[in-house]
């Protein structure tokens, strides 16, 4: 067998263009096009007749006839907005143009490779949340594709850039601005293994924010110098705005190679006036514009090395994707800021295909699809890793069937690599039929390996499969999850599975009960499990990814208040996820999602979100101008300033723009964070003197009636809840409190006092109860147990008493109506 | 700042420490980790019975690839390693006795053909 049977398939899906690669333990060869060119851009048209065509061909329509061209569609993955192509009178969903994106790179490796691809690898930004990963597995779902991984867009640039330069130790930073999206990674590389460290990003930032700002900016001069009111926000503009926007690109790549350029285009008309547009923009002018958005670059790239203690001058390399970052004054910035020039002799276009190529290398993810064949031999199921940056990596095996005649099984096995240079000694399978080997690489090159079996009385056994490849070069470890995921509660928390950084794939269990009952065969009730990603312990403050939601038309038998339910998530290592409730009392299994979708962001309820908004940031302002708080005011001074700019998108979303309506329903949620915080500094004096009354509390309880350990844990969140109070750290005081609360709470129910006044306390709201009949019952037994002095008998009647509570109905709500708790 | 950690914070740490789930000692390289880890999930995905269990201190642990998975990307972490070199200082119990095995036959005893294969290089 020779290396060239190996084929594996890298697929950069783009905003803007999309590019495919192919590895072959080798080298990485970039795939073209009919047009002869690596690059396809992510353009689809769908003419009057329905016919559909992709790419390079389809973008020549884009200015001239948009309502049937549609691109950047990428930034609506995971959305439910519908596509319109007008003449045809058709719609599809963002996933279905992506599809047609990824056929047409199906079909040119089919040109190039002489097969169709069953399988490969698809790069998506590292922030893309569930939904938007969902889609695009759904897109190569669509197009054909049998299996797909996906891998996160900084990781596969690192890893092409990684197999590319031979010295790779140290520090690197992944400056990846897209058309539509910007990430930026920390990796270290050690022992030929990769590690990212840590990720950040803007989901929102991209090259089209620099159109954007270039685009206002000759909408103000067309207004100032020849009085043509244009308006992002006006439906009957948005035609003309496109022809700007093209041409204001245009304008931006023209300015990388000269000082300065004409913007011209003819014939542009506002309601019944035609104008033409000619001005002439420099490249002071453009850095002007763009310096807004590099910086906000910046600031994130800042935030991600103090995240991680990365000092000033401790990175080692910096490695710029992306097609914007081709531009000279974003590359210079970066270069200044970060104290290193980008590294030189990437191709900044296709790096991330090449990346995906090797990395479904290391994923043992083959693209050429499986002829069944059948078995010639003794079958053995075996483990091994198809790329591995370990010299001497282990293989394992195990016989499938052991009940044949001894001279057609395997008591020994071997590897003999195919180069005839080395082999492993001869090993005797063990009583589970298995063996573990380890074998001898060659650095940087496909390793293929005889496979051979002898009988016990040393006759020759075929063994199938009779081959296997080891590809030896730079791999990456387990990729981390990058945003924390957990399920939100009635009471607005977070109930986290995976933090932020846990090792993919994964999986975890947790116990959860039900607020409220749900009765069999009533449609109408429901159990919610909304599942959430953020990485505030506020439930409202996260992004609801998805949904599993229990009918009642759907159980076998009502299920009161209290029920427990083991919901479990799973993550692939492409952050998709899969989610599973078991309810133990029934043996009933839910698995459907109800949703996964990014929410909807209707103009109309944007512009509430922001008149609100600014009601809180007015009262917020007055208060803090009143007690003089500067960093108060300096922080609400940006927040004004976001508003503003959230408020020019949610004009370009009534305008039809859908990508500006998500982007303004993301920064609306950062901004109530922000304005929390404030709010939880404004509440300072309260919360401290909270803090001051739990410690006392918690000092005595913990004395009286802690464990050992609850005393040691008490000493380091008193010394934790100190140091908060000392930086005038609202957010860790509260968290800090959380702790301690909890503490107190667990100490002070071994004291039997605590449980008569718990007791009483729960059996006042009877009224109030989700099921006041069997409220009634265990009140009665509580009595009891009070009267014998059961206290353990108390304390079960009250965590009884407690699940029929039916919660706080407004903290429930913002718990995206959460019905577990 | 930490305060004293208490048992049941010891015998955690005893019980999920990295190295005792993927069988190495403190002193092992980071290689040895991704080696180990990777054989490990090989076995476990193969549902081997040699790699369900791993010993501690305090007796044998179930193992999965979850927790293999999790035991690799600690060790990665030169920080989190730090702190878990400091609790696997013990050894891990011994793990029971497994029966002797047959006599291997004479031939293979040879000195020389059984280094020469060891290091897995065919003869001339």
């Amino acid at each position: 067998m020779s290396s060239a049977n190996l084929v594996y398939v890298g697929i950069d899906l783009g905003t803007t263009n999309s590019t495919a690669a192919v590895f072959d333990g080798d080298k990485v060869t970039l795939v073209r096009n009919s047009q002869g060119s690596p690059i396809t851009p992510s353009v689809v048209r769908i003419d009057a007749r329905g016919n559909l065509i992709v790419g390079a061909r389809a973008r020549r329509f884009l200015e001239s006839d948009p309502d049937n061209t549609r691109a950047e569609f990428k930034r609506l993955m995971g959305t439910a907005q519908a596509i319109r192509f007008a003449a045809a009178g058709v719609e599809r969903r963002p996933e279905e143009l992506a599809a047609e994106v990824l056929k047409s790179l199906r079909k040119d490796i089919e040109d190039q490779l002489g097969f169709v691809p069953a399988r490969a690898v698809i790069s998506v930004p590292a922030l893309f949340e569930l939904p938007q990963s969902s889609a695009t597995s759904e897109a190569a779902r669509l197009a054909g594709f049998e299996r797909v991984e996906l891998l996160q867009e900084p990781i596969a640039s690192a890893l092409a850039a990684g197999w590319t330069i031979e010295d790779k130790a140290g520090s690197w930073l992944v400056y990846d601005l897209g058309g539509g999206t910007f990430d930026v990674s920390l990796l270290e590389t050690r022992d030929g293994l990769l590690r990212v460290i840590g990720h950040d990003g803007d989901n929102f930032l991209g090259g089209r924010d620099f159109d954007w700002a270039i685009v206002d900016w000759i909408l103000e001069q067309l207004a100032r110098k020849d009085g043509v009111a244009l308006s992002r926000a006006e439906p009957g503009h948005a035609a003309t705005i496109r022809k700007i926007k093209l041409a204001a690109e245009e304008a931006k790549i023209e300015l990388s190679r000269v000082a300065e350029t004409s913007i011209a285009v003819a014939g542009l008309s506002v309601g019944e006036t035609t104008f033409d547009l000619d001005l002439v923009l420099d490249r002071d002018t453009l850095e002007r514009l763009c310096a807004p958005a590099i910086e906000r670059s910046l600031v994130v790239c800042r935030r991600l090395l103090a995240a991680h203690g990365v000092p000033e001058g401790g990175l080692t390399r910096v490695v710029m994707v992306g097609g914007p970052s081709v531009m000279p004054m974003v590359r210079r910035q970066v270069s200044a800021a970060l104290g290193l020039p980008p590294e030189e002799g990437l191709d900044p276009m296709t790096l991330v295909a090449q990346g995906a190529a090797i990395y479904a290398a290391t994923a043992g993810l083959e693209a050429r699809p499986t002829a069944l064949e059948p078995v010639r031999g003794a079958k053995i199921w075996l483990q091994y890793p198809a790329m591995s940056s370990d010299l001497t990596p282990h293989v394992v095996g195990r016989l499938v069937e052991r009940g044949r005649a001894s001279n057609v099984v395997p008591s020994e096995v071997r590897l003999s690599r195919a180069d005839g240079l080395w082999d492993t000694p001869w090993t005797g399978l063990d009583e589970e039929g298995a063996f573990v080997l380890a074998v001898s690489l060659i650095a940087r090159r496909p390793n293929v390996f005889r496979l051979e079996g002898r009988s016990a009385t040393g006759g020759a056994v075929v063994l199938d499969p009779p081959t296997l490849t080891i590809v030896q070069g730079l791999t990456i470890s387990d990729p981390p999850l990058s945003r924390t995921i957990g399920v939100a509660t009635a009471g607005d928390d977070v109930r986290v599975y995976f933090e932020r950084g846990a090792p993919l794939p994964a999986r975890r269990t947790f116990t959860l009960q039900t607020v409220e009952t749900v009765a069999k065969g009533s449609k109408d009730s429901l159990i919610k499990i909304p599942i959430v990603q953020g990485e505030y312990d506020a439930a409202h403050l996260c992004r609801l990814v998805g949904a599993l939601e229990i009918s009642g038309g759907e159980l076998r038998q009502t299920l009161p208040s209290g029920t427990e339910i083991e919901l479990t998530i799973e993550l692939d290592r492409g952050g998709r996820m899969a989610a599973k409730a078991l309810v133990p009392a029934t043996g009933q299994v839910f698995e459907q999602i109800a949703h996964l979708l990014v929410p909807e962001a209707a103009p109309e309820v944007l512009d509430a979100q922001i008149v609100a908004l600014r009601g809180r940031l007015g009262e917020l302002r007055t208060d803090a101008f009143r007690r003089g708080l500067a960093g108060v005011i300096d922080k609400l001074g940006k927040a004004e300033a976001a508003l503003v700019d959230l408020a020019l998108d949610v004009g370009a979303a009534k305008g039809g723009d859908a990508d500006a309506a998500q982007k303004a329903r993301r920064s609306l949620i950062e901004l109530d964070a922000l304005l929390e915080s404030v709010e939880l500094d404004r509440r300072w004096p309260e919360l401290d003197k909270e803090a001051r009354e739990a410690i006392v509390y918690a000092t005595i309880v913990v004395s009286e009636h802690g464990l050992p350990h609850e005393q040691s844990l008490f000493n380091e969140t008193a010394r934790a809840v100190e140091r908060a109070r000392q930086t005038r750290d609202p957010l860790e005081l509260q968290r800090q409190l959380r702790l301690l609360n909890r503490l107190s709470y667990a100490a002070g129910s071994r004291d039997p006092e605590v449980w008569r006044r718990r007791f009483e306390n729960a059996s006042v709201d009877l009224g109030n109860l989700t099921d006041p009949v069997k409220g009634q019952v265990l009140i009665k037994e509580g009595r009891e147990a009070l009267a014998k002095g059961d206290n353990d008998a108390l304390r079960r009647v009250v965590q009884k008493l407690w699940q029929l509570t039916p919660g706080d109905p407004e903290q429930r709500r913002r718990g995206h109506d959460s019905g577990v708790r | 700042m930490a305060g004293k950690p208490t048992m049941a914070d010891a015998q955690r740490r005893l019980v999920e420490n990295p190295f005792y789930v993927l069988g190495l000692r403190p002193e092992c390289s980071r290689l040895d980790v991704e080696r180990e880890g990777q054989k490990l999930l090989g076995m476990l995905e193969l549902r081997l019975k040699s790699a369900a269990i791993y010993m501690t201190p305090l007796g044998p642990q179930p193992r999965s690839a979850e927790r293999v998975r999790a035991a690799m990307a600690e060790l990665r972490n030169p920080d989190r390693r730090l702190l878990h070199e400091f609790w696997a200082r013990l050894p891990p119990r011994p793990e029971p006795p497994k029966p002797p095995e047959p006599p291997r036959p004479e031939h293979d005893l040879e000195p020389f053909s059984a280094a020469f294969a060891a290091h897995g290089w065919r003869r001339p």
